[in-house]
């Protein structure tokens, strides 16, 4: 039986943590050891928004120790995933370049949607409880340091999820210097954040019932919940009873009354008003604590990624349905959308030869084409540009911050001039991989699009055909689709400059 | 139910005292005339030594405790000060009954049983015997010894800790009629040479020795030539050296101890023992420059320092006089198999020391260093004997790649030293070596070895109530465990993570650990116990520790003994509980165990309405164990596994040989035998083991006879 030993390192605001895992078909995900230490790097960033260099040499002393240990398992594959304390130190890529020129070990920064869709990935590990959660409404809540995610199940498929820059660390930092000025701690977090939680329920929730939610977060989160037992859901009733005992302790008792290090307990009460504000504003009935980490979700993408794990959740449907959901925010017409998306990856398919590119990019190459309509919300003019700015700054779970430029670039470029490499590195960043990336799925996009440029859906369906350097286009269609192929021809020629492959259009013979 | 007082400081006894009963209990085995002389002489030559370290731990940090004006009472409401008065009181009469037994019994029989002769006066040499001493003393303990002198010009020198010297009164040759000026001079009797010096056996062909001080004093002239001896008496002093480390300021805790263990020599001088005859000009002189009070200056009749008696206890032959040498019987789970870790995978296997081998424990360390396999070797190591077996697998295995971290405690107590120097090899060897935590002792004794085979990492534990020392372990009872139950490998890669600074796990499958978890959870078991007798229902205690002194533990043993509660303990030495008192710990029935072997193993038990909850470990049930060291205890599943611990604690309940039942009123008795079947828990063990050794079908002795083989058939 063949085992890959994989260790996943997650350096977040107060902890960082490793987990060793055994990834085998037959045992799927075996956990080996927990390591976690405790150093507050964001305790640091969020305050003068760099880290220490104390702390960095602290930080290289664990990440040194950790390489031992991975040595000593004899570790196949890692991954070193930073967090919010990456995101948002000045001094991020120094941090890292010095780590990893003391380790050996390379961070790479996690984006916050990345991240919350890895912990979420974490729950999924738990197969049969999570299929079942899901199946109602859910909310899934996910308390870091730095920032929470609150996402919103509906039938199996992710709904939306909202980023709200407030975590446990960051507020207990932010309400210091005051917390001596008051004897109800507990209120005054509730106030800090009152408004925030505010925003979110009008904006995104709205009269949206939600029966289930999912408490996400560290260690300490399961440990507030289950007291004594293992039991992992719990009803309101007595999630309001342990949520009295929390805030009546100073953090010293909740340390010895919960068993957990002093340090740790001076977070449990911004945590758990978060919780419980969550628990009002859902009116929700059941809770359920999955105590999985970060680290449990890397492993397991890592797992499937490597084939060692099928999930019977299609995670990429829940990326698809977020897109969808956004697109409909701003009001993006769904049937040409989603045709244009049909036309696209059908085009996608036909070339992977002369592209190149797999799935991944055909995931972008579609929420690019359901999103690329979304700029009309803001007006009618610089469509793209608009589009290009919403994606920029609208999280999309499960994506990173890097694909997100790609989509939203392949937006942009669906009606502008195409730029060139010095204007797209320049704009965005993109390195020289991506921006090919970029004019792929451009050329492709904009056929796609050029071919329901009416709206109509005249086009039924199509088949292409890649031969002697031509790509035949068999379209069925009864419809005069003479505005479309006469729009077609400058998208055609950005597609042979690209490809070297010029389109055909061939009407299917009607039968 | 009106709400009782169970901490009221009658029902509780001094902890000192209590250790000061034990040492009279092992006194008693010196005393006892059924047992082979030369076990007597080393009974007689324990009680010494642990009177020594007695003092020197425990009499030092009271007395820390009276010059720092601490007036807090103990447990039993007794003051620092009323504390070290008993204790005095308490220990003047010990060394009574310890010299009589010297005196009376042992020394006679010594030449009228087994026809060996101990000179402890040098009068009482033979011509030729004289000739010989002089003879050594002038080649062997001359050039070693440093004869001091104290006058105006010279200040008192430094008198080592423990050390034997020999003090006298000098005085200026030739000089003129008048004024004898009488000065101080003292030699140190050399602890590099023996203290038993083997004679010329003389013409009845008797063996005869003579203590090294009494040549010395013999010719103590010849130390000080222009100078008349007056007198010269034996003497010793014992020193605070209760090592209290300051752990906050200590940057380097290594450098600290280095550093502590040469002041040691320097402390306090809290014990004078002087030969009873002693010249009074000279005691007064040591009174006065060791500013010894009378409580605890000890007028020794005989021999100073009885640990000698060990010596003599090795002495070749004399065989008749001692118990014959224990063999542990080999563990019969391990015989004839050559893979520890093919036996482990079978089952969990138990092993209870000295009566089964050691063996199997080094095997472990040795075979996982070896096999290719074997990706890890973790293990706390506390004391280790000198020359130890598994330092040097360790050793081996970082040669050999494995990561080996081991935690080396360097706090156990008089063994830093030893400690230091074999933690630094076993750091050039290539393993991760921790030097102990900051503020807390690690007691526990635990080894991980992490295994990647076919079917992925598999982890196998020793978890053991005794230290990993292959010397110990054959004179220490204790109980071993080697499993590879996943759960338990999780929660020891726990631990280590643990111990090397990483926090602790969200939750612990099956090992309590102390300080953070161990005293809630035996406080939470015993509260079972007595919600079940207030139930009605049958409860049942039983605890096997080496000591009884935590004051919650007691408290709530009262509070289960007072709801119902039967509550059996086998208490080796100190025990802070009363039994008997009315209301409160009628249903408490305490044991001490004082045999050839030293009861080390602590077991606990829990009836649980039938559950039958066993627990075996490190800990013993004092403050220090509970909350300043990390222990671990561990469950007992195992069917097989916990009926033989069962059966342990039940001969151990049955024994009328070497137990000693603690009466009401606070004293020791042995039972009355007469019409019984005598059990002998210690020697029906040892007898067990090997029956069950032999018993293994399978394991055949290997004939002597050469079998000579076929000649190969032809092929038709």
């Amino acid at each position: 039986m063949s085992i890959t030993t994989f260790a996943a390192i997650d350096v977040g605001s107060y902890e960082v943590g490793m987990k060793i895992f055994e990834l085998s078909k037959k045992y799927r995900l075996r956990e080996i050891d927990t390591i976690r230490y405790r150093l507050e790097l964001g305790k640091d960033v969020y305050e003068s928004g760099r880290f220490s260099s104390g702390m960095l040499d602290e930080l290289c002393t664990v990440m040194r120790n950790y390489k031992d240990i991975m040595d000593g398992y004899r570790v196949d594959a890692y991954q070193a995933w930073g967090t919010s304390p990456f995101r948002e130190a000045k001094n991020a890529q120094i941090a890292i370049g010095r780590v990893e020129q003391n380790t050996g070990i390379r961070i790479s920064v996690l984006s916050n949607s990345e991240q919350r869709f890895l912990s979420y990935k974490s729950i999924a590990a738990m197969e049969a409880d999570f299929q079942k959660m899901i199946k109602k409404s859910t909310a899934i809540v996910d308390v870091g340091g730095g920032s929470m995610q609150v996402s919103l199940f509906d039938k199996d498929a992710l709904v939306t999820t909202q980023n709200i820059r407030l975590g446990n660390l960051r507020i207990r930092e932010r309400l210091q210097s005051l917390e001596k000025e008051t004897i109800h701690y507990e209120q005054l977090v509730e106030e800090f954040i009152h408004n925030e939680l505010l925003t979110f329920q009008k904006l995104y929730l709205g009269d949206r019932e939600v029966k289930h939610v999912i408490f996400l977060g560290d260690f300490f989160t399961d440990t507030i919940f289950h007291g004594e037992s293992q039991e992992k859901t719990i009803t309101r009733e007595e999630f309001n009873r342990l949520y009295q005992t929390v805030i009546s302790r100073s953090p010293d008792e909740l340390a010895m009354h919960m068993g957990v290090p002093a340090e740790y307990a001076s977070l449990i009460v911004p945590t758990a008003v978060i919780y419980k504000n969550f628990v009002d504003i859902f009116q929700t009935e059941a809770l359920w604590v999955p105590g999985t980490l970060l680290a449990d979700g890397i492993a397991y993408d890592y797992g499937e990624k490597h084939g060692f794990i099928h999930s019977k959740h299609n995670f990429e449907n829940d990326i698809v349905v977020a897109a969808e959901n956004i697109a409909s925010r701003y009001l993006a017409s769904r049937r040409h959308t989603q045709a244009v998306a049909k036309i696209a990856l059908k085009i996608f398919d036909s070339m992977k030869k002369v592209h190149g590119l797999g799935e991944r990019e055909r995931l972008l190459l579609r929420i690019a084409a359901l999103l690329h309509e979304c700029g009309k919300y803001i007006s009618m003019c610089d469509i793209s540009d608009n589009s290009f700015h919403i994606i920029m700054s609208t999280e999309i779970i499960g994506l990173s911050h890097a694909e997100r430029q790609v989509i939203a670039s392949v937006v942009r470029y669906n009606t502008r001039d195409f730029g060139y490499y010095e204007e797209i590195s320049r704009d965005i960043g993109a390195d020289r991989e991506s921006y090919l990336i970029i004019a792929k799925l451009t050329a492709i996009h904009r056929v796609a699009n050029a071919l329901d440029r009416s709206h109509y859906q005249k086009i039924r369906d199509l088949k292409p055909f890649l031969k002697d350097g031509q790509l035949v286009l068999t379209l069925d269609s009864e419809r005069d689709y003479g505005l479309e192929k006469g729009l077609l021809k400058d998208k055609a020629d950005f597609f042979e400059e690209i490809f070297g492959i010029r389109i055909h259009l061939r009407r299917k013979k009607q039968v | 139910m009106e709400d009782k007082n169970f901490r009221k400081p009658e029902y509780y006894v001094n902890r000192e005292l209590s250790w000061l009963l034990f040492n009279r209990r092992v006194l008693s085995e010196a005393r006892d005339k059924t047992i082979p002389l030369f076990e007597r002489l080393k009974f007689l030559s324990i009680t010494s030594s642990n009177l020594d370290e007695f003092f020197m731990v425990r009499v030092a940090s009271l007395k820390d405790q009276v010059h720092a004006q601490y007036t807090k009472t103990d447990i039993a409401g007794l003051t620092p000060k009323e504390q070290l008065k008993r204790i005095s009181e308490d220990t003047h009469e010990l060394v009574q009954l310890q010299y009589s037994t010297y005196n009376r019994s042992v020394y006679p029989a010594l030449k009228k049983k087994a026809g060996l002769s101990l000179i402890t006066q040098h009068e009482d040499l033979t011509k030729a015997q004289k000739k010989y001493v002089d003879e050594y003393f002038e080649e062997d303990i001359y050039p070693v010894v440093t004869p001091m002198a104290m006058d105006s010009s010279r200040p008192f020198p430094l008198i080592r800790n423990k050390s034997l010297n020999i003090g006298a009164l000098i005085s200026k040759k030739d000089r003129k009629k008048g004024k004898e000026i009488l000065e101080f001079a003292t030699v140190q009797v050399p602890s590099v040479l023996p203290r038993l010096i083997h004679l010329p056996a003389d013409k009845d062909q008797e063996q005869a020795v003579i203590l090294l001080e009494e040549v010395i004093e013999r010719n103590i002239g010849k130390l000080f030539l222009s100078y008349d001896v007056v007198c010269a008496h034996p003497y010793r002093v014992m020193r605070n050296a209760d090592l209290s480390i300051d752990e906050d300021e200590a940057e380097d805790l290594l450098k600290e101890i280095q550093k502590q263990l040469k002041k040691r020599q320097w402390g306090e001088v809290i014990r004078l023992e002087v030969e009873d005859k002693i010249d009074k000009r000279l005691l007064k002189v040591l009174k006065t420059e060791f500013n010894s009070k009378d409580e605890d200056i000890f007028y020794i009749q005989g021999p100073l320092d009885l640990t000698f008696l060990m010596k003599l206890y090795g002495m070749e032959g004399f065989d008749e006089f001692k118990t014959p040498a224990h063999q542990p019987a080999p563990v019969q789970e391990f015989i004839d198999k050559d893979n520890v870790f093919k036996v482990i995978q079978q089952k969990d296997v138990f092993l209870h020391h000295p009566y089964m081998s050691f063996d199997p424990v080094v095997e472990f360390v040795r075979q996982a260093a070896k096999d290719p396999d074997v990706l890890a070797i973790k293990q706390t190591l506390y004391r280790v004997s000198g020359n130890s077996p598994i330092i040097a697998a360790l050793a081996k295995a970082a040669e050999n790649g494995k990561q080996v971290s081991v935690l080396v405690e360097l706090k156990a107590r008089f063994d830093e030293e030893n400690n230091i120097v074999w933690a630094k090899m076993l750091e050039k060897a290539g393993c991760h070596v921790i030097y102990g935590l900051v503020g807390l002792k690690t007691h526990s004794k635990i080894t991980l070895v992490v295994r990647r085979e076919e079917a992925g990492i598999r982890r196998y534990v020793h978890l053991g109530t005794g230290n990993y020392n292959d010397s110990t372990a054959r004179l220490y009872t204790d109980c071993g465990l080697f499993t590879c139950d996943a759960r338990f490998g999780e929660d020891a890669t726990a631990v280590f993570n643990m111990l090397s600074g990483y926090s602790e796990p969200k939750f612990w499958h099956k090992l309590i650990m102390a300080p953070l978890w161990m005293k809630r959870r035996f406080l939470g078991m015993i509260e079972i116990e007595k919600k079940h007798a207030e139930n009605g229902n049958k409860a049942y205690i039983v605890a096997k520790i080496n000591s009884l002194c935590d004051p919650d533990i007691m408290e709530a043993l009262y509070e289960a003994s007072a709801a119902g509660v039967q509550i059996h303990l086998l208490v080796r030495g100190i025990c802070c509980l009363r039994v008997g008192i009315q209301g409160v710990s009628e249903n408490i029935h305490v044991r001490s165990i004082v045999g050839d072997f030293l009861e080390h193993s602590r077991i606990f038990y829990f009836y649980n309405n039938g559950a039958e909850d066993l627990f075996m470990g490190s800990a013993d049930w004092m403050t220090r164990n509970l909350d300043r060291r990390v222990e671990i205890v561990f469950p007992v599943e195992d069917d097989a596994i916990k009926k033989e611990i069962l059966h342990i604690l039940d001969i151990e309940f049955q024994d009328n040989v070497k137990a000693h039942i603690l009466q009401a009123d606070g004293q020791y008795e042995k039972q009355d035998k007469r019409g019984k079947v005598l059990v002998n828990s210690q020697m029906i063990f040892s007898q067990e083991a090997k029956e069950r050794a032999k018993a293994l079908p399978g394991h055949q002795v290997t004939s002597r006879v050469f079998v000579p083989a076929e000649p190969v058939e032809d092929d038709a």
